[in-house]
């Protein structure tokens, strides 16, 4: 058994993922990320399955494992009662936490998702809040969205939400020592070394593509993991 | 002097053992919970591999029951109470008896492919079963009065309710793989033009001339055999059945249209009989399948003396190993009446 | 096709709802992008239906999107989800309710790893009293808020001031409904109806009088893929889906869409929109759409709320149509006005999707 497989069955996602693939690609049948992109979450489970070392790390630092979209439709159907899903998701965080995810176009984006949605819970409380969803970062809201980001504070208070308020309600403003516990349980839980890993070693990436790299949104790099494709990814 | 046999299921495991132990000098009493004999063969048109009709194999075994057999239709039995080295047989009408055998031919029950709700049986119009395909068979009216037209794609799922946690059966039922092909040859026969697909996990062409029926399968009728198990089936707006599979071999995900969804059932064994099991202490296998006391010597035994099996109803077999079952099964009774 | 089969099917899972007394943990993208719906969530079940529910202010995200695209661990995810337990247990209650439905499956998921895998409760509990000194208990009964509308849709029907059904014609309104994916698909027995066939939105949509639409992608993901939306670069996949399934339905002729999930009627939505400006087609009659809804939006209307507090203003698909059709009133000056009927000027019309009442 490879040293990576082993560190993987220490995963509960993966305990409860894989248990013996018979190949009968019912999970393939169903996926829509193998009908869009050239995947199969099927391989994924039988690779996996040889517990050879070298084949895991090719898929940690493939573009394979990020394509799935975590809609567990292949959990519902499984005649062996395995879930690629799952398994997709013990290998993302394997290969954020060696570092390996920095090697494939998808896997990059992770640290854009940590500064976008891992930062905001710990600032704001909340995956997403208004700003998160810039009108220019998100042409496909429609011009609706840009007026209700214009006028913010009115259409909210019309819906009846509690915007930056005190208080209980709807995007209310979560208080400081709320957010505060939060935060120490992502000290001590492991959330923020994993926030800095994959920091450090996007950072170190970037060095080595001699690309830009800054804090937030307004850097080069951060505009290139968030808008490349490289058009290989999607079936014809 | 002459034991009574008391044998429940009058399926061909049940009617062979019959007539053997009829034969050998015993008196045999055959209990059947329908109203007539015959059991799940009397419901199929054709028998692999030669497609011979299954009412001969019916008609040979009738043929053989003399009038010494002692018949009890409609009855089902409700306890088996070993007594002082023999048994009370009782049904659900109250009837009992005496016997100093027993013999459990109560054969299996097809998967209710209800079941499997991703693939629609019992909602979509035009899924049906392998056992409802051989009463269309039998019909001999073709499929135009269900489809109203001649079919023009047709899909044979394999594995329905077998190899499968979710549909509480991980063994696999035998006898569907090659019941397929034989089905898809079938359908050829009727409508040369249609296309037909048979969506497997695994071929399983086990027996004596199987491998020759898929190979006819695929050269003389061109049928599509496809490795994929069926995710899902649904249905559009004109009655047609959208199935998703992935081509395995070729590590795709496809989407088709088919006319007709056949569902390759498997068996599983009987709720009642289950519930008998336990209540006799008998061992218990996941598969809720009857066991024997030693798969090799003792295949016909439980572990009550005088309580034997034969048949499916010790699992998923072929008719021609279940008649032989039913022989080797009448054999161990005879052995242990002369005891 | 035979509807009694499906009967059948949705005996088998049937659901466990509490009655009273619940705890309510909000959306993250709900808050966002349907508040209206949230405030008429409150609003049905306290002036409705006269129960008793806790909107408490210390509770936060799950994380579940945090999760979900994978920045946040784990553990890390199951000790939040224990702080908002033992919020509630703080708050007194057992019963909770979770807004979003990717919250539902993942409160679900941990209370079965808990559950399969006791050496992970005892490691939360460990965790959350270190960082926050607090101690919680599992929920006693874990419901989504759209099963509690569904159990109490028979109640709403009563109070009913209109119905799904064309006021002209007197027909049934042809309804598609979508479930999230992360309701029933991970844990069929813990949704209404299973995966295969979910009643919840069925029951509701019955219960108002509309008619249920089945078309072939019916069970199809909308797309949301986490990462596959959030990044930029990915967002092809998820507008994919969506067209997937508006192709499917589009022949079925629906007059509206339903959905229990926070991001499905974000990206049923927008994506339609989008999708009119990249190809020019709309799907719907007349370049109009096919208005996508939340359960809490449908009750409101069919309660006769007002569909601007309701929120149907900031849909990119516009209601208006389908309102007219049941015979809805309201206001259309008053649109895009703001709570003291401010004027707030309009957003642009798209060129191809029809925007305002013409």
């Amino acid at each position: 058994m490879g040293e990576l497989y082993n560190i993987l069955s220490q995963d509960v996602r993966f305990v409860e993922s894989l248990k013996a693939c018979i190949n009968c690609g019912t999970c393939t049948a169903i996926c829509p990320a193998a009908e869009f992109y050239i995947y199969d979450p099927r391989t994924i489970a039988t690779t996996v399955q040889t517990q050879e070392d070298d084949k895991i790390i090719e898929l940690l630092e493939s573009e394979t494992i990020w394509y799935c979209g975590e809609c567990m439709s292949c959990k519902t159907r499984c005649p062996r009662g395995n879930a690629p899903g799952l398994l997709v998701i013990a290998l993302r965080a394997l290969s954020q936490d060696l570092g390996y995810f920095t090697e494939s176009e998808k896997g990059r984006q992770q640290l854009a998702l940590k500064r976008a949605i891992g930062e905001k819970i710990l600032s704001h409380g909340y995956c997403i809040n208004p700003e998160s969803i810039a009108p220019e970062l998100h042409p496909e809201q429609g011009p609706v969205w840009e007026w209700e980001m214009e006028h913010i504070h009115e259409v909210m208070e019309k819906l009846g939400a509690n915007y930056q308020g005190d208080g209980a309600g709807a995007l209310r403003k979560i208080p400081q020592s709320d957010l505060d516990e939060i935060h120490r349980i992502f000290e001590v839980t492991g959330g923020m070394d994993r926030f800095e890993r994959l920091e450090e070693f996007s950072k170190i990436k970037a060095g080595e593509m001699g690309v830009e790299f800054g804090e937030g949104m307004d850097n080069d790099y951060f505009r290139m993991i968030y808008t490349t494709n490289n058009q290989t990814h999607t079936r014809e | 002097m002459s034991k009574h046999v008391v044998v429940i299921g009058a399926g061909i495991a049940g009617l062979e053992a019959a007539s053997v132990l009829d034969s050998m000098g015993h008196s045999i009493t055959l209990i059947e919970k329908e109203d007539t004999p015959g059991g799940h063969v009397d419901r199929w048109h054709e028998l692999f591999p030669n497609r011979r009709p299954g009412r001969e194999v019916l008609e040979m075994l009738y043929e053989k029951l003399r009038d010494s057999i002692q018949f009890q239709y409609g009855k089902e039995i409700t306890s088996i109470k070993p007594f002082s080295g023999k048994f009370i047989v009782t049904a659900s009408d109250g009837w009992v008896t005496n016997a100093d055998a027993v013999l459990m031919a109560t054969g299996f029950d097809l998967f209710d492919a209800r079941k499997k709700e991703e693939y629609g049986y019992g909602i979509y119009d035009h899924v049906i079963t392998s056992a409802d395909l051989e009463d269309i068979f039998r019909q001999g009216e073709g499929l135009n009065p269900r489809l109203g037209k001649a079919p023009q794609r047709i899909g044979f799922v394999h594995c329905v309710g077998s190899r499968d946690e979710k549909a509480g059966n991980i063994y696999c039922s035998k006898v569907c793989c090659v019941t397929a092909v034989k089905q898809a040859i079938e359908i050829k026969e009727l409508y040369s033009a249609v296309e037909v697909y048979c969506f497997y996990m695994d071929l399983r062409m086990f027996g004596r001339h199987y491998e020759e029926l898929y190979k006819e399968a695929q050269e003389k009728y061109n049928i599509q055999f496809i490795r994929g198990r069926l995710s899902e089936a649904s249905e559009n707006r004109q009655g047609g059945v959208v199935v998703k599979v992935e081509d395995t071999l070729l590590g795709k995900p496809l989407k088709i249209t088919m006319d007709l969804l056949v569902l390759m059932s498997g068996m599983v064994a009987p709720p009642g009989i289950v519930k008998m099991r336990n209540k006799l202490g008998l061992t218990k296998e996941e598969d809720g399948f009857l066991s024997p006391l030693d798969a090799h010597a003792r295949p016909n035994e439980s572990e009550v003396p005088g309580l034997f099996m034969a048949g499916t109803s010790s699992g998923p077999k072929t008719i021609t190993d279940t008649l032989n079952d039913a022989r080797s099964a009448a054999l161990a009774i005879d052995k242990y009446l002369e005891e | 096709m035979k509807a009694d089969g499906k009967k059948l099917v949705w005996k088998d899972y049937q659901k466990d709802i509490a009655e009273d007394h619940y705890f309510y943990a909000r959306s993250c993208i709900r808050q966002n992008f349907f508040p209206g719906s949230e405030k008429a969530f409150t609003r049905i079940l306290r002036d409705e239906l006269g129960k008793d529910l806790c909107d408490n202010q210390h509770h936060t995200s799950c994380t579940g999107i945090g999760y979900h695209t994978d920045v946040v661990p784990f553990e890390t995810t199951m000790t939040v989800v224990a702080r908002q337990f033992a919020l509630m247990n703080e708050a007194g209650y057992e019963n909770y309710i979770a807004s979003c439905i990717t919250s539902f499956g993942l409160y679900t998921e941990i209370i079965e790893t808990w559950k399969h895998f006791p050496e992970t409760l005892e490691k939360t509990r460990e965790f959350l009293f270190r960082a926050t000194g607090r101690e919680f208990t599992i929920p006693k009964n874990l419901a989504h808020a759209s099963d509690v509308i569904y159990k109490f849709r028979n109640e709403i029907a009563a109070k009913a001031r209109y119905r799904l059904v064309d006021k002209n014609t007197g027909l049934p309104l042809k309804v598609v409904e979508h479930i999230g994916c992360h309701y029933s698909k991970m844990f069929p027995h813990k949704g209404v109806g299973g995966a295969e066939y979910p009643y919840v939105l069925v029951g509701m949509i019955e219960a108002w009088g509309g008619e249920v639409i089945d078309y072939p992608e019916r069970r199809h993901c909308c797309g949301f893929g986490f990462r596959q939306y959030a990044v930029q670069a990915n967002r092809g996949f998820s507008i994919a889906c969506s067209k997937k399934k508006f192709d499917s339905m589009e022949a079925y002729e629906p007059d509206l869409i339903i959905t229990n999930c926070p991001g499905c009627p974000m990206f049923l939505d927008r994506w339609q929109y989008a999708l009119s400006e990249m190809e020019g087609k709309t799907y719907g009659k007349n370049n109009r759409g096919i208005p996508v809804f939340t359960y809490e939006e449908v009750a409101g209307l069919v309660l006769g709320y007002d569909p601007w507090k309701l929120g149907l203003q900031v849909h990119q698909v516009p209601a208006e149509p389908l309102l007219d059709k049941i015979g809805i009133p309201y206001d259309p000056e008053a649109k895009f006005k703001g709570p003291n009927g401010e004027e707030l000027g309009r957003p642009e019309a798209p060129s191809i999707l029809k925007f305002y009442q013409e």
